[in-house]
Order: structure tokens, then C-alpha cells, then sequence
């Protein structure tokens, strides 16, 4: 080591003006600010204009400037056309305030080229709290600053590619939910133009068993229209209500039944069975009922009771129907076509059917699988 | 029972309407009009004196059955019960009318509709159960059926 030189005092470089002698070159932080690869200045704001004082060789490199350019200026030479006006008002106000601050700034090189700078400015002060220096370092972060800039312009790109595509998409959406509902509200009109018809026609007949059978006949369309307006009545048109749809249609028939004395006992817990399922279990609960309340009861005026009982246990829908009535040897038949009706659907929807002649009256057991239960009923 | 109802039928299908006329006869009530569009329901409004109008959504001119509501409850001569198979189109207030009996209807449901409908207009408020197929608006469910509003 150099004896001359380490007999300066350590902190002497800081304390000079004009640090770019030979003041301090025995001090190794000295020595490491000046060779190190990172770009430091610093700047005395007890000058006019806060001047640069110090410069290291990465800063000339860096900006392309030679040392006597620049020394005894102030820093803004740097800025430029494009340097955001807010970061340099961000930047004047911390240096007023003597806070040190961090901010990335658009900079000019010599040669007019820019790049983007990582500038950290903080202040030093002796033991009095006296501001003596700024002490500022500079890194050149163009490349992170290009890659952010693509990656924002990327993303831009991809979330407007995103917008239209959810455009489109939600265009395609609407017209096919306005066909649907077109092709919806046809499909009502038309199962009511059926019913309409065959009563229409009903009206014309003298014979008492064609009408009938044309009653019967209306019953059951009435029972696929009653399917279809409740399945799009509701808000999820992939189920269907089995319980809703009995609670409903045992008030309909006993009110038109105009036998008051027949009475409804309804134990139904709440069943859902998917939409491919809901017109053959709503055709069946139809015949069902109907077979009921026409054939049970031979004496109008014969008080007589109707029960529904729906649940499902571990994985089964249970259908009962019974009656206190006649029971199945007075069927005739249309009774018979009924049974047929509820045989075939049954096989439709692996039902086991069961009938059982109870004393008094009929008592059907319709049991069929009806998956896992939705949503909601997994407890 | 009481005086029978006066009818009016606001509907563009023939079929539909030749046939809830014949429903509403049976049931012992009175049709007075079939109107197919609403220039021809607004005429036949301020005309008679319906004590109800049955009014499909889509008419003959277009989806005008609302305006109808609309002239009728400005009109104050009857009450107005909407029969569409759209009820989704009615809009939030029901333009005044009592409600809706959503197509397809059946026949059974139709007939006990008529009898609460007849309670309703001449001894309000019905005394019959809310029918299966038939749907009160806000504004009437709160003075017909104050239990299930």
C-alpha cells in the first residue's frame, strides 16, 4: 500500500469539492465507487443549481459524455423529449425536500439515443443534520423496460382478442336463446292447438265412450303441455318437479272432478328427475291419478280418498298411488290401455310397477332409479 | 251464482279463440268480442263493457297485446288477465292486469281459473284457491292473496 495515500484521512474524499482528484484515492469505498460497474454521481445543493461534483468512469460510459462536459452541470441534461414530466416533477420534489427517492426516467446519451434509467437519489447529511451531498446511482434498464412495455402491449393485444371473441360469442348466445324461445313459445302454441281441437271435436260426438275417450286423450296431451310450460317456466330447464307437478295436477282433476267428496291425502317430498325423464314419470303420475278418480269410484255421491306419496330412498324415486275404491277387477278398457301405457313407460324408465289389490281399493307402487340426487340434497 | 261475466278475447289464433269461447260459454259466462289485433281490441274497448279481457301477447300487428293492457287500465272499463305462452314478456307491473294463465292451459285448469276469476271481478276477493295454472300480478296478489305475497 502507498504510504503517502493512506495518510489522508479516510472520509477526506467526501468532505472536497471536486471529487474527481486525487482526494480520497486511498480510501477503498473511494476506490470502489469509482471502479465499480455501477453508474454513481453525486451533487452539492449548497451550490447554485445543484451541481454534479463527482462522476464515476460508468456514468461517462454510460451516458457517452467526457468528464468536463458535465461537471459543475446540473443533472437535467440528461432529461429529453420523451422523459415523463411527472417522474421529473416526482424527482424536483424530493431533492426540495431532501428525501431520497426511486423512480424509473426516459434518459439521453450524448448522442441523442435514450434508455431507461433506474435512478436512486438519496441525501447525505453530517452529524448536524446539514444536507452536504445527493448521492445518486443510475442503471440502465432498458431491456426490463422494452420487455414490460411488450408484455403490456401483449396483454393489451390478448385481452381486446378476448373482448371480441366474448362479443361474438355472447351474440351467437343471444340468437340462439331468441330461437329457442321462439321455437318455445310454437311449441306451446301448437300443444294448445291440439287441446283445442280434440275438444273442439269432443263437442261434436254423441256417444258417450268416444267422448270419453277423447277426454282421456285430452288428459294426456294436457299432462305433456303441463311438462313442457313447466319445464320452461322454470329457471333450469335440464329438471323437472315431480311433486310440484302431482300437487297440481290432483288439485286440477279432483276440482273438475266436481265430486266433492272424494278427498286428496298427498305426502310428497320434493323430487327432481332429469328433463329426458320428466314426460314419461309426468305421463305415468297422469294415468295414474286419472285411472284413480274415473274407475275407483263407481258411486258418484260415495265419499272416497285419493293418496300420493312420493320419496326417495338411497337412489330411488317411489311413486304411490292408491284408492279406497272398487279396486282393479272393476277396470275396463280404457283402464286396461292405461295399465299398458304405465307397463311400457315403466320399462322406459326401469321402473319396477307393482299393483296391489288392497282391501278396500288399489294401491300402485311405481320404483325406479333416479341417479344421485342434484345438488343440495348431497347431506 | 252471481251475474255471469262479459268476455272479451284478444288473441290472433283462430283455433285458441273459437275454443276459450266455447270454454267461457260452458262455464256459463258471456264472450262479447274476439278481437285479432290491437287496433281491433282498442275499438271493441271503448266500444262494450267487458268485465274481462283475456289478451294474448302476440297479436295479428305484432307483440301488442301489452299496449292493450296498457289502453284497457287507462281505459278503466275491465280488468285484463294476459293468456300467452311468453309469459316472460309481460312486463314487472303486468301494465295493471290481474295476471297470467301461461299456454298451453288445460281445460280443467282454464275452468277453475274462469271460477276464481268470477269471484274475483264480482265479489273480490276470490274465495277459491289461487288455481295451478294461474299467476297474479305483484299489485293484485297483495289485495287477492295477502298469505302467499
Amino acid at each position: 500500500m502507498d504510504e503517502k495515500r493512506t495518510r489522508e484521512p479516510p472520509d477526506a474524499w467526501h468532505m472536497t469539492d471536486d471529487l474527481h482528484v486525487e482526494h480520497g484515492k486511498g480510501d477503498p469505498f473511494a476506490a470502489a465507487i469509482r471502479a465499480t460497474r455501477m453508474s454513481m454521481l453525486i451533487t452539492d445543493p449548497r451550490k447554485p443549481d445543484n451541481p454534479i461534483v463527482f462522476a464515476n468512469d460508468s456514468f461517462l460510459r454510460l451516458t457517452g459524455y467526457a468528464r468536463e462536459e458535465i461537471m459543475g452541470k446540473n443533472c437535467r441534461f440528461l432529461q429529453g423529449p420523451d422523459t415523463d414530466p411527472d417522474a421529473i416533477e416526482e424527482l424536483r420534489k424530493a431533492i426540495a425536500e431532501g428525501n431520497d427517492i426511486s423512480v424509473d426516467l426516459l434518459n439521453y446519451r450524448k448522442d441523442g439515443s435514450s434508455f431507461w434509467n433506474a435512478l436512486y437519489i438519496s441525501p447525505v447529511s453530517n452529524d448536524k443534520g446539514e444536507l452536504l451531498f445527493f448521492f445518486a446511482s443510475q442503471l440502465d434498464v432498458t431491456d426490463r423496460k422494452q420487455s414490460e412495455h411488450r408484455i403490456t402491449a401483449d396483454k393489451e393485444r390478448f385481452e381486446e382478442a378476448v373482448k371480441e371473441r366474448t362479443a361474438e360469442l355472447q351474440a351467437a348466445l343471444e340468437t340462439q336463446t331468441a330461437l329457442l324461445h321462439e321455437v318455445d313459445h310454437r311449441v306451446k302454441n301448437n300443444l294448445q292447438m291440439i287441446s283445442s281441437l280434440i275438444l273442439m271435436q269432443s263437442r261434436t260426438i254423441k256417444d258417450e265412450a268416444v267422448r270419453n275417450s277423447l277426454a282421456t286423450m285430452l288428459e294426456r296431451i294436457e299432462a305433456l303441455s303441463t311438462v313442457h310450460r313447466r319445464l320452461y317456466q322454470s329457471k333450469d330447464v335440464s329438471q323437472f318437479d315431480v311433486s310440484d307437478f302431482a300437487r297440481d295436477l290432483v288439485s286440477d282433476l279432483l276440482a273438475a272432478s266436481g265430486r266433492p267428496q272424494i278427498k286428496s291425502k298427498l305426502d310428497l317430498e320434493p323430487i327432481v328427475v332429469p328433463a329426458d325423464k320428466a314426460t314419461p314419470v309426468a305421463l305415468i303420475v297422469n294415468e295414474l291419478i286419472t285411472n284413480a278418480l274415473k274407475h275407483a269410484f263407481k258411486d258418484n255421491a260415495a265419499p272416497g280418498r285419493i293418496g300420493v306419496k312420493m320419496s326417495q330412498p338411497d337412489g330411488h324415486l317411489i311413486i304411490e298411488v292408491s284408492d279406497d275404491g272398487v279396486g282393479m277387477n272393476g277396470a275396463n278398457g280404457d283402464a286396461s290401455f292405461g295399465m299398458r301405457l304405465i307397463r311400457q313407460l315403466g320399462r322406459q324408465l326401469h321402473a319396477d310397477v307393482e299393483w296391489r289389490n288392497s282391501t278396500p281399493g288399489t294401491h300402485v307402487v311405481i320404483k325406479m332409479p333416479n341417479g344421485p340426487q342434484s345438488k343440495g340434497d348431497a347431506s | 251464482m252471481t251475474e255471469p261475466l262479459k268476455v272479451l278475447i284478444v288473441e290472433d289464433q283462430a283455433l285458441l279463440a273459437m275454443e276459450l269461447e266455447s270454454l267461457i260459454e260452458d262455464a256459463g259466462h258471456n264472450v262479447i268480442g274476439w278481437a285479432m289485433s290491437s287496433m281491433e281490441a282498442r275499438t271493441m274497448v271503448d266500444a262494450s263493457e267487458a268485465d274481462i279481457a283475456f289478451v294474448d301477447i302476440h297479436l295479428s300487428d305484432g307483440p301488442t297485446g301489452v299496449d292493450v293492457a296498457e289502453h284497457i287500465r287507462r281505459s278503466g272499463r275491465s280488468m285484463v288477465v294476459f293468456m300467452t305462452a311468453n309469459p316472460k314478456r309481460i312486463p314487472d307491473n303486468f301494465a295493471g292486469a290481474v295476471g297470467v294463465i301461461s299456454k298451453p292451459y288445460t281445460m280443467n285448469g282454464l275452468m277453475s281459473a274462469l271460477r276464481y276469476l268470477h269471484e274475483g271481478v264480482r265479489r273480490p276477493p276470490p274465495v277459491s284457491a289461487l288455481p295451478a295454472g294461474f299467476t297474479l300480478s305483484p299489485a293484485f296478489s297483495t289485495v287477492w292473496a295477502p298469505s302467499t305475497a
